[in-house]
Parts: structure tokens; C-alpha cells; sequence
């Protein structure tokens, strides 16, 4: 097994695999069989001879030689060159040998069956001798090698070619799902739709993948449900607390402790009533309420509400710089976008220090909020979580950057954060 | 002045009912859908508050019922329901103003001010508190006739503050008011206090009486001397 230098196993395709165990296959059976079946066409070559031998030798007892007389006898060894009638040699039986003998004609050592048979002539006994040239067989090695090659050739070729072809239109719906799984996002509502197959195994892997996925998303989904109807829930409670603490304020002659508790339950409804709009806010993102788009210019989106914000920064006494000078325009949700100018500019304030600065930057394609701090930089891993606070004392909710970060993800636009020159920047960039 | 309240939840409907009173307002409720259809066909109201959302159906049918009955205007929808949709169909079908819940008293109070003061028009809108008028149609304040030099937000928060006379207002409601839709993005209310000053400022140099006082710990209240 191979292994990678980040230490991970290295893949193999499917169909690589299997391809290769077949052709390793088919390799070593063609290479075992090819000396197996040279073997045994020689042994029934050596059969067929010896049995063409004795067919020879019957039809010669059968005949008319057994009539033969001594000068037949001469005259037939005179004009046969493999056929010899010879004065007994005291063989009893047919008997066959392999021998080498040197051929005159090729003018070398060559292979030959012989054969050895006892014969009566007119009451006379003698030996009968034919022998065959087993040259042809060489040839016929020859021809089972190219043979065998053509084979192999044909059954390779025939294999790759299967496999590549036929087994690729196999895989197809594996791939096509395996694809479909990768692209699937469970927080955007599109449910892969998997193309039917006439494969079993397949389906029944697109139909527990499509059951698993039916059954997250109807989880996630009322999760988020759960989320949006919680928030929702809580309006009235909020509005009857709020109305009741309104009520309680206009009682006559409240001690100031009372005065006190009052103002501060107040404020805390305000809290109470922003981060529940604020999770209102991020299940409506989550649930494409914000879907119509329009081309949007943020230059306006930033001056549009610039008063409010100085206002809100007068206390810590903030300093706003503008520098707009690139017309930046985007097409997106309206609403979101403001949000998103919102966010930044309340994220600005919030976490600023007294007399800070907030440099506000638009380029072709980013805007950035640059704010005065802390002086060290955020954990950005965790910075954009929902309700992850670095300072547990602030005013926020911990929802700003979570819901900048989702308008982020919703647009395909880049939300990234940045610490240089005692300054904390945050940068969002438009595709 | 007579107000409807339909609104399933009583302790809402008897705060805005105890709210009301000392200005004269007059307030029955309506907890049920039938009952706030009854009321409609029996009873004229000046103004009606519509929560959308009751027991026995929608806030939407009293809506079409007003319609065909031509007594929609006056109506304001109170509701938990916060979504552009449910708005637009709220206006579409008659409705005025649309004020999310939670709400202030104080800013429900004043939107319903201006409500029947658009619906009464008569030419002139120019409210008045004594020595103060507020010109709301040319945006501009006299104290004894003398034009004072007031920015918009000064105008809303006059408004605000005469048209919840007596009330005590807390910071948080002020500020809330002022921010309108930017309530949400509010990270302080010390402005309001900057607010505040400046307009008392501006009525008391004048020669307007100072009516701004400040209550301890709540915030502030709009009272004759």
C-alpha cells in the first residue's frame, strides 16, 4: 500500500483497480497455459502419428503383401524410403520409439517416431519398420506462439477497452452521485436530485443517501424553524414586559432605588428586544427571505445613515474618516446590504476606545471599516461565531459579525478580518 | 375620541387602555376576531389597533371586512409579525401605520396622534402647547410667534414629548423613537441626553417655560408648570 508524504494513503480509481487485477489476471493465465498447451499439442500430435503408423501397418498386413516373395520384399525396401521389411528382429509386439536421426535431405539431426511391428510374410516371420518425420512441428509452435500473442493482444485490448468503456457507463451513476454529494449544502435549499439508475446497488445507495439527506435537512430545517419561532414567541412576552415597565414608570412617588431598578429594566428590554431581532434577522437570512436583487451603490448605503452613527460614536468621542472616492456598486439584496453597512459601522463603534478613529475605504471592489481598539488582534477563528464576545462586558450581542459574516456567505462576498498598525480591519470583497 | 384594541392579550390591551385615559381616549377591546367584527359593524371608532394575530383567525379578514365596510382609515396594525410581505399586504389592505411588538406606549400614542390628525386635517396643522406652536406642514417651531432656529430631530422630539404630556419617557424610549428604523442599531442612548439639553435650551432662551424636567433614574417627562 502506497503511502503519501503528508502521510494519507494514496487513491486509486475504482476502475483503475479493478482493470489492473483483471490484466494481471489474464496475464499470468495466458503465460501458464501458453507452455500447458504446447505440451499437450505435442503430446496429441505424437498420438496422431503413431496412430497414422499403425493404420499403415494394418493396411499393409491387410493387403496383398503378406503375399509378397523375397524379391518383392527387396523391391519394396528399394523403392520406400520409410517403410523397411526386415528379417526378424524378435519384436512380438508394436512397438513405437521417439528417435533423433540425421535427414539427409536437411542435412541434420531431426525428430522422428519409428515404428517396430511383427509381421508374417508367405508363413515367414519379419519385422515391419516405418518411421514419420516430426519436423512439422517446429511450425506448428511457431504459429501457436503468434497464436497465443494474438490472443493476448486481443483479450488485453479487450479488457481496457471494456473496462474504459462499458464499465465507465457502469460507474456513471456512482460518479454522477458521488458529485451531486459534494456540491450538496445543507443550509441551502436545494436537495440533490440523483439521476435513476437500472442498477440495484446504485439505487438502493442514491435512495439511503437521498433518505439520509431528506432526514438532516427536516432536522436542520426545524432547527432553524425552532430559532425563528422561539424569536418570534418572545415578541409578546417582550411587548407585555415592555408595556408593563412603561406602566410601572408613570407611578407617582416611586422611592429612587425603584427608580433605579425601572430605568435599568429598560435598558435591558432594549438589549432584550435588538438580540431578539437580531436572531429574527438571521433565520430570515437563513430562510431566503432576502432573495430580489438590485444594483446597489454602498458609497450611499455609507453616507445614508453617517449622521446617526457619528451620534452614536460622540460619546466615545469618535473621529469618522471617509474615504469614498471609488463609486462602488454591487448587485444585491438593498435590505441586507444595508445590514451589512449596519453592522460594520456599529462593530466600528462598539469596540472602539475613546477619542478613536473609524477609517471607512471603498475600492473597485472592497469595502473596509478600519477602527481603533484593542491593541492586540481578535481571534479571528472564532470572531464571526454567533455570540462570541471578546470583551464579556460590552454592550453587543455577539450577533453583529455573525450576521455580517451569513450576508457574507449569502452573496458569495469575501468577509475578511485583519489587525496592522493598531488597527482592526475588516474588509469585505465583492467578486 | 374612541379607539378600538383588538388584541387577544389582555394585559396589552388594559396598558394601552391605562396609557390613553388621562388624554382623553376612550378605549374598548376586542380579544376575538368575532368580536372585533361585531364591534366594527355596531360602533364608528376614530382609530383601530389591529393585532394580526388572534385565536379564532386573521388579522388580515377584519382588515377586508373594514374595506368593505369604508372605515379603514384610522387603522394601525400592532403585531409580533415583522416581515416586509405581511406589511405591504397590511398597507395594500387599508391599513395606515404598522408598529412591530414590541412597542413603547408612548410611540404608539404619538403615531395615533398623528394618525387622526392627518385624518382630521383642515387646512392648518399647527399644534400647540401654550406659548409653543409646532407648524408641522412648514417644519417650523414659534415660541410667542418668534421663529426658533430647530433642526427636524429637535421637531420629532417636541412632538414626541407634548404628545406624551405628563408621561415620564425613559431614555431607551426616546432614543428608540428618535433612531426610528435604526432602533435596532443602537448601541447607546447617552444621545438623547444632548438632544434633551439642546432643545431646552433653544425653548427656555426663547422665553418658552421650562416644561422638560428630568425624572430621577427613569428619564424624562413633558409637564406643565
Amino acid at each position: 500500500m502506497a503511502w503519501g508524504i503528508n502521510g494519507r494513503m494514496s487513491k486509486t480509481k475504482l476502475l483503475n483497480k479493478t482493470t489492473r487485477s483483471f490484466l494481471i489476471y489474464a496475464v499470468l493465465i495466458l503465460l501458464a497455459s501458453a507452455p500447458a498447451f504446447y505440451f499437450i499439442s505435442q503430446w496429441l500430435y505424437v498420438y496422431e502419428t503413431d496412430e497414422v503408423l499403425i493404420f499403415h501397418k494394418e493396411d499393409f498386413v491387410k493387403g496383398t503383401h503378406h503375399k509378397f516373395t523375397e524379391s518383392d520384399i527387396v523391391a519394396w525396401n528399394k523403392y520406400n524410403r520409410d517403410v523397411e521389411i526386415v528379417p526378424d528382429m524378435g519384436v512380438s509386439t508394436d512397438s513405437i520409439v521417439g528417435k533423433s536421426l540425421y535427414e539427409p535431405t536437411s542435412g541434420e539431426m531431426e525428430p522422428f517416431r519409428i515404428l517396430y511391428s511383427p509381421v508374417t510374410i508367405n508363413s515367414k516371420k519379419f519385422t515391419y519398420i516405418e518411421k514419420t518425420n516430426l519436423v512439422e512441428m517446429e511450425g506448428m509452435v511457431v504459429s501457436i506462439a503468434m497464436m497465443f500473442l494474438c490472443i493476448i493482444v486481443i483479450l488485453l485490448a479487450g479488457i481496457i477497452y471494456i473496462s474504459r468503456e462499458s464499465a465507465a457507463k457502469i460507474w456513471k451513476p456512482f460518479y454522477d452521485t458521488l458529485r451531486k454529494i459534494q456540491d450538496f449544502e445543507i443550509d441551502k435549499n436545494r436537495e440533490p436530485n440523483f439521476a435513476p439508475t437500472d442498477i440495484k446497488e446504485f439505487d438502493s445507495l442514491n435512495k439511503s443517501i437521498e433518505k439520509l439527506i431528506e432526514k438532516n435537512t427536516a432536522i436542520y430545517k426545524s432547527q432553524r424553524e425552532f430559532v425563528e419561532n422561539a424569536a418570534h414567541e418572545l415578541q409578546t412576552p417582550l411587548a407585555l414586559f415592555q408595556t408593563k415597565v412603561d406602566t410601572l414608570a408613570q407611578a407617582e412617588g416611586l422611592p429612587d432605588e425603584a427608580s433605579d431598578i425601572i430605568g435599568a429594566l429598560n435598558n435591558d428590554i432594549s438589549r432584550m428586544n435588538r438580540l431578539n431581532k437580531n436572531l429574527l434577522l438571521l433565520s430570515k437570512i437563513d430562510n431566503d427571505t432576502y432573495l430580489e436583487k438590485q444594483p446597489v451603490q454602498i458609497n450611499n448605503l455609507i453616507e445614508k445613515h453617517i449622521d446617526f452613527f457619528r451620534e452614536q460614536g460622540e460619546p466615545k468621542n469618535l473621529s469618522f474618516k471617509l474615504e469614498l472616492d471609488v463609486q462602488l456598486s454591487v448587485t444585491t439584496n438593498p435590505a441586507l446590504a444595508e445590514v451589512l453597512v449596519n453592522n460594520l459601522f456599529m462593530n466600528a463603534i462598539r469596540h472602539n476606545v475613546q477619542d478613536g478613529e473609524i477609517i471607512i475605504t471603498t475600492t473597485q471592489n472592497t469595502v473596509t471599516f478600519a477602527n481603533t481598539g484593542l491593541n492586540n488582534p481578535l481571534n479571528s477563528g472564532k470572531l464571526f461565531n454567533r455570540f462570541s464576545k471578546e470583551n464579556p462586558s460590552s454592550q453587543g450581542n455577539g450577533l453583529g459579525l455573525a450576521i455580517i459574516k451569513k450576508i457574507g456567505e449569502l452573496n458569495q462576498w469575501n468577509i475578511s478580518y485583519d489587525f496592522k498598525n493598531d488597527l482592526h480591519y475588516f474588509i469585505v470583497t465583492f467578486p | 375620541m374612541k379607539v378600538l384594541i383588538i388584541e387577544d392579550e389582555p394585559a396589552i390591551s388594559k396598558s394601552i387602555k391605562e396609557y390613553f385615559k388621562p388624554y382623553g381616549i376612550q378605549c374598548e377591546n376586542a380579544a376575538s376576531k368575532r368580536e372585533a367584527l361585531d364591534k366594527i359593524g355596531m360602533y364608528e371608532y376614530d382609530c383601530i389597533l389591529l393585532d394580526l394575530m388572534l385565536p379564532d383567525g386573521d388579522g388580515f379578514d377584519i382588515l377586508k371586512e373594514l374595506k368593505r365596510l369604508n372605515k379603514t382609515d384610522g387603522v394601525i396594525i400592532i403585531s409580533a409579525k415583522e416581515t416586509l410581505e405581511t406589511r405591504i399586504e397590511g398597507f395594500n389592505l387599508g391599513a395606515d401605520d404598522y408598529l412591530t411588538k414590541p412597542f413603547h406606549l408612548s410611540e404608539l400614542l404619538v403615531r395615533m396622534q398623528a394618525l387622526i390628525r392627518r385624518k382630521n386635517f383642515n387646512g392648518s396643522n399647527i399644534i400647540t402647547f401654550n406659548e409653543i406652536s409646532v407648524d408641522l406642514l412648514g417644519k417650523n417651531v414659534t415660541v410667542n410667534d418668534i421663529k426658533l432656529d430647530i433642526t427636524k430631530k429637535e421637531i420629532d422630539l417636541l412632538l414626541y414629548l407634548i404628545g406624551n404630556q405628563n408621561k415620564v419617557l425613559s431614555k431607551s424610549a426616546i432614543a428608540e423613537y428618535l433612531s426610528g428604523d435604526m432602533a435596532d442599531m443602537l448601541d447607546n442612548h447617552d444621545f438623547v441626553y444632548a438632544h434633551i439639553k439642546n432643545l431646552k435650551k433653544k425653548l427656555t432662551t426663547s422665553g418658552a417655560g421650562d416644561y422638560i424636567k428630568t425624572v430621577y433614574g427613569l428619564g424624562y417627562k413633558w409637564q406643565d408648570e
